[in-house]
């Protein structure tokens, strides 16, 4: 066994991290959640020039041949700067579905410009039942006919240029790839109290073709599934990122925090809950390297290291949000501290592509729980 | 990053399985209790079935008799063990001794006894804690000054493991009352059969007996068998006790998946309400969550093992590891008490005890490991302090 980085995962992370410093101060963050749009073009933009939308898309494509590894950790990075983008929604899980279900058609009309960051995505899956299963799935939609019905929680609708819809066909699930300006399409701002812009996506006889489908007609969980696990790794690192910065934040403070007469960090109760924290950060980043490194392998069980990673990730990064509260006390209830952020990016992260209670089910099956 | 095994681990790794297909476990006699950390209990006759193998030494330099196998191999021998619920118990202190000698031991230490601990014949308890010495270890007692050849041990050494059915003991012992607290001390080889030794069992609330009380009284030790130089006994203690605590908890994590198969099993076949326990959403979901902790806890190990092997420092890896293992492993024999109702009281004797009465033995045991090798709140502080640069607490 080898736990280390390779040289290049090593320049990637310290580029990430230095870029992001400079880039996404708390102050960004803070303003962006605020604003309606959430969006800063010039940061895509910078993000772009580095390549990082297209980490997973081919060489031949433009994009820059990345492993899930690199994602995982620039994925942390982003975390860690609590960087709001579309990129878990449209460089790894729309560009991974174009790439592993896509025709050529698609791959060519698509591929150059999402590596480029000229052109976003998103996924329009969850409905009222607000699942990722494909019970929770209502809509109805045949290639040749009309969608018509409600998505919900769609993340960053009002920044892609495509929207790809998970609707129920005869023969099994459609995936639609959509212009999100198509008539029938329209938008409306689901306000919360993370900096994740989600919007309901409503569909009003929206005229579906043969050439809108991605990955063949009544298969489209079959292509659909492998995303939801790359979202949902993804969602896991970001959350060891926000979970790694509420650490940071949290040690930093107890060590200048100066309260009769000495730091709070020399108080036991303060220290213990701060070893707390430590470990449920390195046990969540192990558990999202082992499941990155065994979907990379395409080892037998990727699956089950994917939902434990998720579902650990869920609960130990938030018991550190809740955690660092404590350890900052009155100032971290402000909304000038950065933590909120973290924390509620963390409530998010844990819901989206799949919650504990979905991934766990993964996980009882494996263990062999009839 | 390369987070599976070599094709010689897998090899290995069956190897040892096969091993263990030929020789039950089950079917060796046991000399001593199990602590429940997952290394199963007293056998010297499976420890010699496993010296015979070649396997205690295996990762020992040649010049010391061993195979120079890497380091892997030892993690991947102690893993299969445990998760077939081996009785190998005091391999990892035997290991951990033969360090020692190799490092800091005299010729004759080395000649007598690395070639009886490479067969499975020698056998050790460690002597460190006392009564009043136990967190705070500096302030131990036991005394040894040097008459002529020997060294003369008087003291009262307390929660031995195995002391009673092992060969010899490591003792701390003060060689030097005016030196600063650490200073002073220094590292024995005891040998069981020594005159003025009195080793007593305290039976522990299982009912069974894992701890000893050792009394020294005039305890004559050659000595060359001092381990290194008087003094340093402290600094080889510390130097040990980050690898100390890595061995000790490293096979839990495999040992804890052999107790939730047990429950998974017992889960699938018991009814309760009408429909398989298993179906009980709030057992599912506990049984799973658990599970995946225990994978958590073995990747953190694996990953400190592997830094151990590259020489880099873990000033607070093994702590960490040991807390989430010790209070997962809690929560676990908790739940498993819980499923099993009022079944889970229930010991071996009794014809219906489920799972052979493990589980209260597990549940029992798991009391003790938040308590011994560094009690869990000892350990948060290492962690702030060595891990996190938190400040000291200033000690008085």
């Amino acid at each position: 066994m080898d736990f280390s980085l390779g040289e290049p995962q090593r320049l990637l992370v310290n580029l990430a991290r230095a870029f992001l410093r400079e880039h996404c101060p708390p102050e960004l963050v803070q303003q962006l959640a605020l604003d309606p749009r959430g969006f800063s073009d010039d940061l895509w933009k910078r993000m772009s020039a580095l390549g990082w939308p297209g980490l997973l898309v081919p060489g031949s494509f433009g994009g820059s041949e990345g492993t899930l590894l690199d994602v995982v950790l620039l994925v942390e990075e982003m975390g860690r700067a609590c960087l709001p983008s579309p990129f878990i929604h449209s460089s790894v899980v729309a560009t991974s579905l174009i790439v592993d279900a896509g025709s050529r058609r698609q791959q060519s009309a698509f591929l150059p410009s999402l590596a480029l960051g000229d052109r976003l995505m998103t996924l329009a899956l969850t409905e009222e039942a607000a699942g990722f299963h494909p019970d929770d799935v209502a809509l109805k939609g045949e290639p040749g006919g009309r969608l018509s019905g409600r998505k919900l929680f769609v993340k960053d609708a009002h920044l892609a240029d495509h929207v790809i819809v998970v609707a129920r066909g005869s023969g099994g699930f459609n995936l639609f790839v959509i212009d999100s300006g198509r008539s029938g399409v329209t938008l409306a701002p689901m306000p919360n109290i993370s900096g994740d812009k989600l919007f309901e996506v409503d569909l009003n006889e929206v005229a579906v073709t043969d050439d809108d489908l991605l990955g063949g007609a009544g298969r489209g969980w079959d292509a659909l599934a492998p995303a939801l696990r790359l979202g949902a790794l993804a969602r896991a690192a970001e959350m060891v990122g926000c979970a790694q910065r509420a650490l940071e934040l949290s040690v930093e403070y107890a060590k200048v925090r100066v309260q009769s007469g000495r730091p709070i960090g020399s108080f036991q109760a303060i220290q213990h809950h701060c070893a707390d924290l430590l470990r449920d950060v390195e046990g969540a980043r192990s558990m999202v390297h082992v499941a990155a490194w065994n979907v990379h392998e395409a080892q037998s069980g990727a699956e089950t290291f994917v939902a434990m990673a998720k579902a650990h990730a869920g609960a130990a990064c938030l018991r550190v949000a809740r955690k660092a509260h404590q350890i900052l006390g009155a100032i971290s209830y402000c909304e000038e501290h950065p933590l909120h952020l973290f924390h509620k990016r963390i409530l998010t992260a844990a819901q989206d592509f799949g919650d504990a209670g979905v991934h766990l089910e993964t996980v009882a099956q494996a263990i062999g729980l009839v | 990053m390369e987070l599976g095994f070599t094709a010689d681990e897998t090899r290995f790794a069956a190897d040892v399985r096969v091993f263990l297909r030929a020789n039950p476990p089950e079917t060796f006699p046991v000399d001593g209790m199990d602590a429940g950390y997952g290394s199963g209990a007293v056998s010297r006759a499976f420890l010699r079935a496993l010296g015979e193998r070649g396997w205690i030494a295996m990762t020992w330099p040649h010049e010391f008799g061993g195979a120079a196998q890497p380091f892997t191999h030892k993690l991947v021998l102690l893993e299969e063990l445990a998760a077939a619920g081996a009785p190998f118990g005091p391999l990892e202190g035997c290991d951990q001794t033969a360090e020692s000698i190799m490092h800091y031991g005299s010729e004759r230490l080395r000649r007598e006894l690395l070639p009886r601990i490479a067969r499975g014949d020698a056998t050790f308890w460690q002597g460190f804690s006392e009564p009043e010495a136990g967190s705070d270890l500096l302030s131990l007692k036991s005394e040894a000054s040097l008459d002529g050849d020997d060294y003369v041990i008087r003291g009262h050494k307390i929660w031995s493991s195995h002391a009673g059915v092992a060969d010899y003991g490591l003792v701390l012992a003060r060689t030097r009352r005016e030196a600063r607290r650490s200073h002073g001390l220094s590292m024995f080889v005891v040998d069981n059969r020594t005159s003025g030794m009195d080793i007593r069992p305290i039976r522990s609330m299982t009912g069974g007996v894992y701890h000893y009380e050792v009394f020294l009284d005039a305890v004559r030790v050659p000595k060359d068998f001092l381990l290194g130089r008087e003094g340093e006994g402290f600094v080889q203690l510390l130097r040990g006790l980050d690898t100390d605590r890595f061995w000790g908890r490293f096979y839990k994590a495999p040992s804890l998946k052999r107790t939730l198969s047990g429950l998974v099993e017992y889960a699938n076949t018991t009814v309760r309400h009408g429909q398989p326990l298993a179906r009980d959403l709030v057992i599912r979901r506990r049984l799973s969550e658990l599970a995946t902790e225990l994978e958590v806890i073995r990747l953190l190990f694996y990953r400190t093992g592997w830094m151990i092997e590259r020489g880099m420092p873990t000033p607070y890896e093994s702590a960490l590891g040991k807390v989430f293992a010790d209070e997962t492993g809690q929560k676990l024999a908790a739940l498993g008490m819980e499923m099993l109702g009022p079944y889970g009281s229930l010991t071996g004797d009794s014809r219906w005890a489920p799972l052979r009465g493990e589980i209260q033995h597990v549940y029992q045991t798991s009391l003790g490991h938040t308590i011994a090798g560094g009690t869990s709140e000892i350990l948060r502080t290492t962690i702030a302090t060595r891990g996190l640069g938190l400040p000291r607490e200033a000690r008085s």
